[in-house]
C-alpha cells in the first residue's frame, strides 16, 4: 500500500525498471516522414506505365472491357503496394468509355489528413476509348 | 474501467461503415442537384461539385471516425459504353465503399464514396 504514491510520482523509473534495463522510446511513427510520404511524383509514373501497356491498340469493347477494367485497378493497386509507402491504404479507380463524341465530366473531393494523405492521376485516350485512373493513398495511423 | 472503454473503441455500430446510410446520402444529394435537369456542358461542372459536397457535408454530420473520398462522374447519353471498377487495399472490417449509378433521360451519374477508418 506504501508503493502506490511512489508510483505516481515516479512513473517513468518504474517503467525502466520493469524492463530490465531496455531504453523506453517513442517508436511508433504517427505521422509520415517526407521520404514515406504518398507523393504524386513517385506515383504517376507507375499508373502511366500500367495505363499505356496496357491500353495501347486496344479498342473498345463492350464484352472486354469490363474484364479490362478490372485487371488495371488491381495491376495499379499491386504495384503500388510494391514500390514502398508503408502504412498506407490504397483507393485505385479506373473509368474506360468509349469515345464517341459525348460530354463526361470526372471530379472527386476528399475529407482527410491533406498532410499525409495524397491522390494521383493519369488519363489515356486513344481514337476509340478513354481511360481515368485515380489513385489515392491514405495513411493509417 | 479505463480498459472496458479502450474495448468498446474497437467495434461499436458507430465506428463500422454504414452501406445504407451513405447510400441514401448519395441519392439525396444527386437527386437534390441535378434531378431532371437536361445534360448541359455549361452545368457539369457545377453539378458534380454541388453532387459532391453535398454529399461529403453530409457524411461529415454522421460524426463517424472515417476519412471519406468522394468521385462523381457524370456522362452524356449518346449511346456510348462506360466501365468503371475500384480496387482497394485496405481494412476490410472497418472500412467500406458505397457505388451508386443514377441516370435521367440525359445522363448518366455515377458516385461513389469510399470510407477509410481512422
Amino acid at each position: 500500500m506504501q508503493d502506490e504514491p511512489v508510483a505516481t510520482e515516479q512513473p517513468q523509473q518504474q517503467q525502466q525498471q520493469q524492463k530490465e534495463g531496455e531504453e523506453v522510446a517513442n517508436t511508433y511513427v504517427i505521422r509520415p516522414n517526407f521520404e514515406s510520404k504518398f507523393r504524386p511524383l513517385l506515383a504517376k509514373p507507375v499508373i502511366h506505365e500500367v495505363l499505356v501497356e496496357r491500353l495501347t491498340d486496344k479498342a473498345y469493347d463492350k464484352e472486354a472491357t469490363s474484364g479490362l477494367c478490372k485487371e488495371l485497378t488491381d495491376e495499379i493497386k499491386a504495384r503500388l503496394r510494391a514500390n514502398g509507402f508503408e502504412r498506407y491504404k490504397f483507393v485505385v479507380q479506373v473509368a474506360i468509355g468509349e469515345q464517341r463524341g459525348q460530354g463526361v465530366k470526372m471530379a472527386c473531393r476528399c475529407l482527410w489528413d491533406s498532410d499525409s494523405d495524397n491522390y494521383v492521376q493519369d488519363i489515356f485516350m486513344n481514337d476509340s476509348l478513354f481511360c481515368v485512373a485515380v489513385a489515392f493513398g491514405v495513411f493509417h495511423y | 474501467s479505463f480498459k472496458a472503454g479502450m474495448d468498446n473503441l474497437e467495434a461499436t455500430d458507430e465506428s463500422s461503415f454504414s452501406v445504407d446510410e451513405v447510400s441514401n446520402i448519395i441519392k439525396e444529394s444527386v437527386e437534390d442537384v441535378i434531378g431532371t435537369a437536361h445534360y448541359s456542358h455549361n452545368k457539369v461542372g457545377q453539378w458534380t461539385s454541388s453532387v459532391i459536397e453535398q454529399c461529403v457535408n453530409q457524411l461529415t454530420r454522421l460524426g463517424k471516425p472515417f476519412k471519406y473520398i468522394v468521385t462523381c462522374l457524370v456522362m452524356q447519353k449518346n449511346g456510348a459504353g462506360l466501365n468503371t471498377a475500384s480496387s482497394c487495399y485496405w481494412d476490410s472490417q472497418t472500412d467500406g465503399s458505397c457505388i451508386i449509378k443514377w441516370e435521367n433521360k440525359s445522363m448518366y451519374v455515377i458516385v461513389s464514396v469510399f470510407g477509410l477508418a481512422v
